[in-house]
């Protein structure tokens, strides 16, 4: 401080007049101190902090500047300081990041220590000084933005990365949980970067500690590394690592907490981490550098010209500043943005589970709501649709379960069904193109309990009821009937038309009736009025939005429709089955009354008791398989004793047996012990054969029970399966025995059974209905006009498909008029094709030569 | 044959045999005359066949002869042989 006047002015009064004064012996004391003066700081400068030559070298520059040389010993200084920094500074800065020594600072310790002793030596005035610094910071800057290596980068994203991840560790954890060890965990270049940041504090500014004390000791070393590098000038390279480091956090936070599992909304606990940590660093970091920011600003001349003036310096801590709130936005949008496609990329798995996923259908609608990107949903879901279901591997089941999770998860994200139609029409092509899709959807629709059980919560419900329930439960909504129509109108939309639907139904509903051993038909009523009533809403869209504004929607629908044919047909059904108890009971009463009707009262021991009748309608039930069945004598006889008095009570009307229809419960008791059976008519009377006679070769078996033997010999398959009969080859190849088994052996081979009366229910495992399929009944329309179409053919020697059809449609009008669909007439003549009668090239139909 | 002398089998029905059959109006013709609709199914005028569309003696749907009946203004005829209208007793 003492020489500070003196050199302060010989510096301004550099004029020839000094030359003059100088004596011989100045010139040598000059002379001699500028060799020491260069000796001694290339020593000081080479030398790595070996301050021993300080005193020297302070004697010499006091000297020269004694002698108004003022400048030169700055310029000289510098000069020199530049270019040994260039050689070994910059160069050994670097080299410390080259061996990944992530953030070693021991080369910073280098410009400062030169700082230290420049000040040390010069003691300049605070302008001298400022304008010393800068110059001497601008030195720096540009010397190691010259020598930059590639990785720095690299490096300081690294290194926020890391401080990140301890801050969210500490965040996460409680929040004064342990200053300490994490002080500890802190490796050892941090410590030295801490003591190194501390000496460089003094200089800049002194107190700046402890005012931040709140704040986590982490966030504000990482506020002192982002305000240093801005000091050497890497403000943007900053900014850029720091945030790209959050951003990579942020993501992986996401992708943590989002994970694999749909069942919990993660949006809330994302939005919460977003707060608690990236934010809170922010608020640190900008209130840490707004601060020092401010107290820098007299001097900001010793910013680097690189260091561009942060944007954000707003001392407050407490309200949320600009760059804050800027801040979070960024963040808030990046993180619905992924979460947004992790739930996109997974969006097939979530709509799997559907009802147990919707938190996540939640929080991607709320994701899609903020960033609008609904097409990359669409785009994403149909790819992955088209790879992992609409393949032949996936059953007709799965794909329609699929679509109704679809239809219902993203109603919820999109209510105006935009996109829903764009995710649909793939799927809806894809099963127009099965043959099972028709059974499948009726089947999803009115039973419960063959479909998918994870569809709806209550196990065994159709969707039928399902649905009509979610009505109930929204009766007092104003979107009543929405969802409903909904579904079902993009369920009933793949099929086509209703008509299509209610036959497949009653096809089932056939199967189901026909092999009723009681009358208790009260689960199909209920499932057909839903249907009618469900097939109506849909049917009548249009209607619904002008009814509903005052009408009881439902009720109006139902009897503007009523009388609708096919749905007839099933009422009918369900109505026979109902007379049929009735008769059947009137019949049973009439034994009553007249015990001895019979032609031969007495000859048959068993009762009328064990008799009931199912009497349809032939009319209006789909086209009967009908198969002659020779049944043992008595039941032959219980049976047209039955249809007697059935004439007797109906008169003009009578009965004609189905004898292959049916269900027969039977006890086969054997001398250990009884089974129970419930079997199809043809079973009970293979069985019954049996009783008088234990062995049967196969012809003479089929001829008494008047089966064709291919027939029988797939038929008593099922006595074989459950161990009653054995299999044996008979003296003519082609002829089987069969013979009835020992108790013994029976009991061996199904070790459970033994003893114990149990009831096996026989389901139609042989493919064996008592109801042609509808599409064997368009076999059986369509063969009506093969003739026309051979005629056609031979006439015109080749058609297309579409011509045929528009031929059929124009001539065939008589009775039956031709009313097949594309379709269907495209299955017939590829069927035909098949059978080798005709033959198909490049879309043209020919006649097989 | 030993084996198979010693097998023996009684078949109980504990439970019942549920047969299936179909009616069908014992008459000569299968269709209506009148509404030419078959007559196990129902007239036009009918919802459901067998007792709630009965067939009148003469073998035509009961609704549709009556129709016929009502239509005609003084003695009524047959719709089929022009016959004069009588009633069996």
């Amino acid at each position: 401080m003492a020489t500070e006047g003196p050199s302060s002015s010989s510096a301004v009064v550099c004029n020839l007049a000094i030359l003059d004064s100088l004596t011989d012996d100045s010139i040598r004391q000059i002379h001699d101190s500028y060799t020491g003066f260069c000796a001694t700081t290339a020593t000081l400068l080479t030398g790595a902090g070996d301050l021993s030559v300080g005193p020297e070298f302070i004697a010499h520059v006091h000297s020269l500047c004694h002698h108004g040389l003022h400048s030169l010993v700055r310029d000289h200084f510098l000069k020199s300081l530049e270019e040994i920094f260039e050689q070994n500074g910059a160069s050994k800065f670097w080299r410390h990041f080259d061996a990944y020594t992530n953030f070693a600072l021991l080369s910073k310790n280098q410009p400062p220590s030169y700082k230290d002793q420049m000040s040390e030596g010069r003691h300049p005035s605070d302008a001298e000084r400022s304008h010393l610094f800068s110059r001497y910071q601008l030195l720096v800057s540009s010397v190691l933005m010259a020598s930059l290596p590639r990785h720095f980068p690299e490096i300081l994203h690294w290194y926020f990365k890391g401080r990140l991840e301890e801050l969210s560790t500490i965040m996460g954890g409680e929040f004064n949980d342990d200053e300490s060890q994490d002080k500890d965990e802190m490796d050892l270049d941090e410590k030295r970067k801490i003591s190194y940041r501390t000496g460089e504090m003094d200089i800049d500014e002194c107190s700046h500690q402890g005012r931040f004390l709140e704040n986590n000791k982490l966030v504000k070393n990482i506020g002192k590394v982002v305000r240093d590098l801005r000091s050497l000038g890497f403000t943007s390279m900053t900014e850029d690592a720091y945030s790209s480091a959050i951003f990579l956090l942020l993501k992986a936070k996401v992708h943590d907490l989002a994970g694999d599992d749909y069942r919990s909304s993660v949006l809330e606990s994302i939005k919460g981490w977003i707060q608690a940590v990236p934010l809170q660093f922010f608020r640190a970091l900008l209130a840490y550098l707004g601060d020092s920011v401010s107290y820098d600003s007299p001097s900001s001349g010793l910013k680097s010209p690189l260091a561009s003036h942060p944007s954000s310096c707003y001392p407050g801590i407490d309200t949320p500043s600009q760059g804050l709130v800027r801040w979070q936005l960024r963040l808030e949008y990046f993180a619905y943005e992924t979460l947004q496609d992790l739930r996109i990329a997974k969006l097939f798995e979530i709509i799997v589970d559907y009802p147990d996923s919707s938190p996540a259908i939640e929080d991607l609608k709320q994701c899609l709501e903020y960033t609008g990107q609904h097409s990359k949903l669409v785009e994403s879901f149909i790819s992955a649709l088209q790879y992992r279901l609409l393949t032949a591997g996936a059953s007709t089941n799965d794909i329609l379960h699929q679509y109704v999770s679809t239809i219902k998860a993203l109603r919820t994200i999109d209510p105006a069904g935009v996109f829903l139609e764009a995710v649909g029409e793939p799927i809806r092509d894809y099963l127009r193109g099965r043959k099972d899709t028709i059974k499948c959807i009726v089947t999803m629709l009115t039973d419960g309990t063959g479909g998918n059980p994870n569809v709806s919560g209550n196990a065994g419900d159709s969707l039928l009821e399902e649905l009509n329930r979610d009505e109930e439960s929204q009766e007092n909504t104003g979107s009543r009937n929405r969802r409903k129509v909904d579904i079902l109108g993009m369920i009933v939309g793949i099929i086509g038309s209703k008509d299509q639907l209610v036959n497949e139904y009653r096809v089932m509903l056939a199967e189901k009736l026909l092999n009723k051993s009681d009358y208790d038909i009260d689960s199909e009523i209920r499932t057909l009025e839903l249907l009618k009533a469900g097939v109506d809403i849909w049917h009548s869209l249009c209607c619904i939005r002008i009814f509903r504004l005052h009408f009881h929607v439902g009720t109006v629908i139902l009897q503007i429709h009523f009388g609708e044919n096919s749905m007839q047909k099933c009422e009918i059904m369900l109505n026979d089955l109902i007379d049929s108890k009735r008769t059947n009971s009137n019949i049973k009463a009439t034994i009553a009354q007249t015990p001895l009707t019979g032609a031969e009262p007495g000859a048959s021991a068993v009762s009328m008791d064990i008799l009931d009748a199912t009497i349809i309608s032939s009319n209006f039930w789909p086209p009967i398989q009908d198969e002659t069945l020779n049944v043992s004598e008595p039941v032959d006889n219980l049976l047209s004793d039955y249809a007697k008095r059935f004439n007797e009570i109906k008169t003009p009307r009578k009965l004609l047996w189905k004898k292959n229809l049916g269900t027969v419960k039977l006890e086969l008791q054997f001398e250990d012990r009884a089974v129970q059976f419930t079997v199809a008519p043809v079973h009970a009377a293979i069985i019954m054969q049996f009783q008088d006679q234990t062995s049967w070769t196969s012809k003479n078996l089929a001829a008494a029970i008047g089966l064709p033997v291919d027939v029988l010999n797939r038929r008593i398959n099922f006595w074989i399966s459950k161990g009653i009969l054995a299999e044996s080859l008979g003296a003519d190849s082609n002829d089987h025995v069969f013979t009835l088994m020992e108790g013994m052996v029976e009991t061996n081979k199904n070790g459970g059974n033994s003893g114990s009366c149990e009831e096996i229910l026989v389901g139609d495992d042989e493919g064996e209905r008592s109801v042609a399929s509808v599409e064997d009944q368009i076999r059986k329309e369509m063969t009506i006009y093969e003739k026309f179409i051979m005629g056609m053919l031979t006439n015109f020697g080749s058609m297309a498909l579409d011509r045929i059809h528009n031929t059929l449609k124009m001539f065939c009008i008589a009775d039956p008029p031709y009313d097949k669909s594309l379709q269907q007439l495209q299955s017939f003549l590829s069927g035909l094709v098949s059978e080798e009668k005709l033959e198909l090239r490049d879309g043209m139909y020919f006649m097989k030569k | 044959m030993v084996d198979n002398c010693r097998a023996s089998m009684i078949i109980e029905f504990p439970g019942l045999w549920h047969a299936v059959a179909s009616w069908t109006w014992n008459a000569q013709d299968e269709t209506c005359e009148i509404c030419s609709m078959a007559f196990d199914g129902c007239c036009p005028d009918s919802k459901l066949p067998g007792d709630d569309c009965p067939l009148s003696n003469h073998a035509f749907h009961l609704h549709c002869i009556l129709k016929w009946v009502n239509s005609q203004s003084s003695q009524a005829h047959c719709p089929m042989c022009r016959w004069e209208w009588q009633f069996k007793e």
